[in-house]
């Protein structure tokens, strides 16, 4: 189990520097300069090398990537945003619970949305409730989260006023000046957001949920517990729900990696201020060091998840270690 | 001219005349107090004032900052005009020009109680060019004796600027008629000693100002707060308690927003498409009327590349393309009253403007055949690469100027590219791959200096980053570009004045398009709306108040 262990994290690491190294090369083919724009538009090419100089962007790329490791390591510090000269510790830890409220309370909401639309739909196929249910799921997954947020916020946001149609309020101290701040005011900020959000994920689910339901219905031991004579309801429940959902329980797990990356979208219409927006606005002015903050604690996040996931599997199923 | 680094705030010379779409409309009674809502699309950069370099962040500079001149707080032509404010009056200017010696006035003092004095200016300065502050915007001053030494870390003080006792003498290296002008720049207001002392290349979010307001909170990327001077006894209006800016909300909530009445004012502006709507709905420019709009110092531009085959020592074609370009439907991608049509390298309102008819600002059938016969013989391989930025309307304009070339004969491949992307590869000879470009120049300072001789002058053209887009580099207009830059007044306007024209008559670098509109959304509840282009548009926020 433990050479297992150091493999997997040994695995980790490679990973780790393959797609910090990747976006450090990607940054560098841009043909955009980041000095260029930090000196101004009036700036004679003596402005522009002195800031170019500061910046630290005169380096060659493999002596700018070792510093970044070695500042990482050593310091624990992601550097400073090219554009502001923030700590980037500190603009993405402001920017991670922001997105931790929308992925987790949009993983709620769709799991609550997925789950009963789910199982009705396997346990009455073919039944008007069905029928509707794949008509949203058939939405849900082919209209883009941006379109259904711009009208959500439109019409719900806006023209009707029942939530307000972008902002983000803290439920901890917020700051001078913020209009709003709180749990109530919290949530009744996030509710389009988390709407937004859940739709996709809500429909995509709602249809394995079914489809395993569905295919769980038919097995060996659901036919024997009704032959036994079991109550409908307790074969729903303690066989055919306990062993359809289980593999759902499993992709969650993976899915919010790739939540993180939806959030982009979500964040930007809403005004969110989580990693999404911050990633957004570090890729259009091309801070590299923001943008690279981003990409450290995605990646060590779903790293992360992923060792968690295989060192479960591997606890529970023997074979998985042997492999 | 830069989304990201678009500054968007104008410097007039001494003199310069700058005409206001409608008459200036007197102050109503001030009504004080209350809280202001302002939104901006994107964080300002800094709010530290000697590395804040964005046009949003001097807008909110202009309410928090004293300086030695400044824009007298009104409309039109009166608010074009430097005037002295913490100085008693001009300066007392050497034989030769280049010494220039203030009187500084008493009774101004920073919201932390300390008295503004010559000495805050001159720490101004020094933390201004200190290599520490990494600030960018040193060239500004780089004609201050013992400046670049300064920057380039070879001294600790700036030499050429002195204090003694309420005199402040500031030495310059060369003569130079635009200092007054520069003088109003945000950089170099008067600094507390805290503040002197805190070199910082992050900058600082919290520090004492002695204009009329003072930053009073900043939450990055979130907002920004602006309280009421508790000292200042200056003559500046000050009307709201406080000044909220929200930060990150795009151009649809603004509107939204506004509409609502939760905002004041759409700083980032609305969707293009809302404009009309909104002149229908609440009318333009009514004395505090929801929608104010005025002309911008700027010029919207097809700059045509000179140090490529097609265009090289091809002014035939370059006037083709002035006789091709539809003014009018570009002007309308970008939504009702976006500005007005020009082919001029001056904007209206700067020094040296003159209104000339070089080229038509409606195609007719008449303009099409002209254009087509100009072309025809100068053509070459018919080919052309027109760079445009990504987003926005960009797109869709770059589409009607390949349209407009087509029915010369010139075949336009387009590419799009991030603006930041465009501008900097546009301006660099090693990347510059492009036979057109479409631009935007906004004025850094409203002098026909920072239009002619910073987008045309050949003598830049070699650098690794210069704005002369078009590679425009002609021995004649060069001198007469730099002969036109060492007179004052209105010789240095009719020198400029006959330059444009000599330009796009002659051998036009560039098709000018469109001037820009300031346009600005308001609330149904604020009024005192005074909107002044010194101070890089919309309305001022030390002046607007709530009914």
């Amino acid at each position: 189990m433990l050479s297992y262990l150091v493999r997997r994290l040994m695995w980790a690491g490679v990973l780790f520097v393959g797609v910090t190294l990747i976006t450090y090369a990607l940054f560098f083919v841009l043909p955009a300069d980041p000095a260029r724009l930090a000196a101004g538009k009036s700036a004679t090419a003596e402005d522009v090398a002195r800031v170019s100089h500061q910046l630290g962007l005169d380096r060659p790329l493999h002596e700018q990537y070792g510093l970044f490791l070695k500042r990482l390591v050593v310091d624990h510090s992601l550097g400073r945003s090219y554009t502001n000269r923030r700590s980037v510790n500190e603009m993405v830890g402001e920017a991670v619970p922001v997105t931790a409220a929308l992925v987790v309370g949009g993983a709620i909401l769709w799991m609550m949305i997925a789950i009963p639309i789910g199982i009705i739909s396997a346990l009455r196929p073919r039944s008007l409730i069905d029928r509707g249910a794949m008509i949203f799921i058939l939405i849900g997954i082919s209209a883009p989260v941006v379109w259904i947020g711009l009208l959500l916020q439109y019409f719900i946001g806006f023209r009707l006023g029942w939530t307000p149609n972008a902002g983000y309020c803290d439920v901890f101290n917020p700051p001078e000046g913020a209009s709003c701040g709180g749990p109530a005011d919290w949530t009744y900020h996030l509710i389009l957001p988390w709407v937004t959000f859940a739709i996709l994920f809500a429909a995509s689910y709602a249809r394995m949920i079914r489809a395993n339901v569905m295919d769980t219905l038919g097995e060996d031991y659901v036919r024997t517990a009704r032959a036994k004579g079991a109550p409908e309801n307790i074969v729903i429940r303690r066989h055919v729900l306990r062993n359809a959902l289980l593999p759902i329980v499993t992709m969650l797990g993976l899915d919010i990696g790739v939540a993180l990356g939806g959030a982009i979208f979500t964040e930007a219409i809403f005004n969110l201020p989580g990693l999404g927006r911050l990633a957004l606005n570090s890729v259009l002015n091309l801070d590299l060091p923001t943008m690279q903050g981003v990409v450290v604690f995605a990646t060590l996040a779903i790293i992360l998840f992923n060792v968690i996931v295989d060192v479960t599997y591997a606890m529970i199923d023997p074979r998985i270690r042997l492999a | 001219m830069t989304g990201r680094r678009f500054l968007g705030v104008m410097l007039a010379v001494f003199g310069v005349v700058i005409l206001s779409a409608s008459a200036a409309v007197a102050a109503p009674a001030a009504k004080k107090g209350g809280t202001i809502v302002v939104e901006m699309t994107t964080d300002v950069d800094y709010i530290d004032p000697q590395l804040s370099y964005y046009g949003e962040t001097w807008k909110l500079e202009a309410a928090t900052a004293c300086k030695l001149l400044n824009w007298p707080d009104k409309e039109g032509a009166p608010g074009a005009i430097v005037t002295p404010e913490v100085a008693a009056g001009l300066p007392i200017i050497s034989k030769d020009g280049k010494t220039y010696t203030f009187t500084i006035r008493s009774g101004f003092t920073f919201s932390n109680g300390q008295a503004v004095s010559a000495r805050s200016f001159v720490n101004a300065f020094n933390r201004f060019a200190n290599p520490k502050m990494q600030s960018t915007g040193v060239q500004f001053i780089d004609i201050v004796q013992g400046a670049q030494a300064v920057i380039d870390g070879k001294a600790s003080t700036v030499s050429g600027v002195t204090a003694k006792g309420n005199k402040l003498v500031i030495r310059l290296t060369r003569a130079s008629p635009d200092l007054l002008a520069r003088m109003t720049m945000p950089f170099l207001q008067a600094i507390d000693t805290k503040l002197a002392g805190q070199i910082d290349a992050n900058g600082i979010n919290e520090y004492a100002s002695c204009g009329p307001y003072y930053f009073s909170a900043r939450t990055p990327g979130r907002s920004i707060t602006l309280k009421r001077n508790p000292h200042y006894k200056g003559q500046r209006v000050a009307n709201p308690d406080t000044i909220q800016v929200n930060v990150g909300n795009d151009v649809a909530v603004e509107f939204q927003n506004v509409e609502k009445g939760t905002t004041d004012y759409a700083s980032g502006g609305i969707p293009a498409t809302e404009w009309k709507n909104v002149v229908n709905k609440y009318g333009l420019n009514k004395k505090d009327g929801r929608v104010q709009v005025r002309p911008l110092l700027d010029v919207r531009y097809v700059a045509m590349n000179r140090s490529r085959p097609l265009f090289k020592d091809n002014s035939g074609l370059a006037k083709a393309v002035n006789w091709a370009v539809d003014r009018q439907a570009f002007s309308a991608q970008g939504g009702y009253l976006y500005g007005k049509r020009t082919g001029q390298v001056l904007p209206p309102g700067m020094l040296g403007y003159s209104q000339q008819s070089l080229y038509p600002l409606k195609i007719t059938a008449g303009s099409a055949k002209q254009a087509k016969k100009l072309a025809a013989p100068n053509l070459r391989d018919g080919k052309a690469v027109l760079w445009s930025a990504n987003a926005g309307t960009a797109p869709l304009q770059a589409q009607l100027i390949q349209y407009n070339l087509k029915q010369i004969g010139l075949d336009a491949d387009i590419k799009l590219l991030p603006r930041a992307q465009q501008f900097t590869n546009a301006g660099n000879p090693k990347t510059a791959t492009f036979d057109m470009t479409i631009e935007r120049w906004g004025a850094d300072y409203a002098d026909p200096y920072d239009f002619v001789n910073i987008l045309l002058d050949g003598n830049q053209v070699a650098n690794s980053q210069h704005n002369n887009y078009a590679y425009f580099n002609v021995a004649k207009y060069n001198q007469q570009m730099n002969s036109a830059s060492l007179l004052t007044g209105s010789k240095r306007g009719t020198a400029y004045a006959a330059l444009d024209v000599a330009m796009m008559k002659d051998n036009p670098p560039w098709a000018p398009l469109v001037n820009s509109n300031d346009r600005n959304f308001m609330s149904a509840r604020v009024s005192c709306l005074t909107l002044n282009m010194a101070q890089g548009g919309g309305p001022l926020l030390n002046v607007i108040c709530l009914k």
